[in-house]
């Protein structure tokens, strides 16, 4: 069920909203609850990274907070021009096989 | 035979850059049932070739599926179940390395002193092994970091650690 909400938004980027959802002929508030969505999905997905990318999260915790498979990991990265949170001193820590 | 315990992340890696197989014949691989439900459940086996391969390995009894069982150690570090698991389980397994692609994951073996492995070092010692020719090495070395997402510099460095231990088994040659 939704819930109502208030929230102050800058004149100009209100006016532009209700330019667009005029010339598209779209319902106001539907418009804003999926720009909504889509702007916190995009939003938690980068902070998440971010903390990951910081050590603070693992892979799995990532993906269990974003309903990702572990296998699409990489390519999340991928997408964001990212690399594992492996560094340099953790390649040369990193136990031989006697 | 060595034994490798491996969470999810160094399973997925180690089967993207082709080298679970030929690492299965070498070490003795387990992994906890919890990463193997991350990795390789019904759902994923059909839609990852790689975790068919997994799946597979497991039925042969190439990677052992076993769980750490009951433990008082405390992990203050937070990590996801498969983690946990596969960690505690290398914990407890004697002599065992534990095998993983996580930075946290490897923070948290490192407060437990628990010996870890990333999968370009394991590449590394397959080829040391002389299981995996230059050329295969290599190969995969630029999968770690194209598919796998490793940082150009662990593969930089990576490829330097293969190329001396292909110079000193030439030299060596050489000397005899």
């Amino acid at each position: 069920m939704a819930r109502p909400t208030t929230i102050r938004i800058p004149e100009e980027l209100l006016n532009e909203i209700d330019q667009l959802v005029r010339e598209l002929s779209l319902d106001r508030s539907a418009y804003l609850r999926e720009v909504l969505r889509k702007g916190f999905e995009i939003d938690k997905q980068d902070r998440l990274l971010e903390k990951y990318i910081r050590g603070e999260l693992s892979q799995m915790e990532v993906c269990s907070q974003m309903n990702w498979d572990p296998w699409e990991f990489s390519d999340q990265l991928k997408a964001r021009n990212m690399h594992l949170n492996v560094d340099l001193e953790d390649w040369l820590d990193a136990s031989e096989i006697g | 035979m060595a034994r490798v315990v491996t969470d999810s992340s160094a399973l997925i890696l180690l089967a993207r850059c082709t080298l679970l197989e030929i690492a299965c014949e070498i070490f003795e691989i387990s992994a906890p049932s919890a990463v193997v439900s991350e990795v390789a459940s019904e759902t994923m086996v059909k839609k990852y070739p790689d975790a068919a391969l997994i799946s597979d390995l497991i039925s042969k009894g190439s990677i052992r599926v076993q769980d750490p069982g009951a433990t008082k150690t405390n992990l203050s570090i937070s990590l996801h179940h498969g983690e946990k698991q596969a960690l505690l389980l290398a914990l407890n397994m004697e002599g065992s390395i534990f095998a993983t692609d996580d930075g946290k994951a490897i923070k948290a073996a490192r407060f437990l002193r628990v010996p870890f492995i990333i999968t370009p070092r394991l590449l590394v010692e397959l080829f040391r092994l002389q299981k995996i020719s230059f050329k295969k090495g290599r190969g995969s070395l630029e999968k770690l970091g194209k598919i796998g997402r490793y940082s150009p510099e662990i593969i930089a460095d990576a490829l330097v650690s293969l190329m001396e231990e292909k110079n000193g088994k030439t030299n060596n040659h050489k000397n005899t």
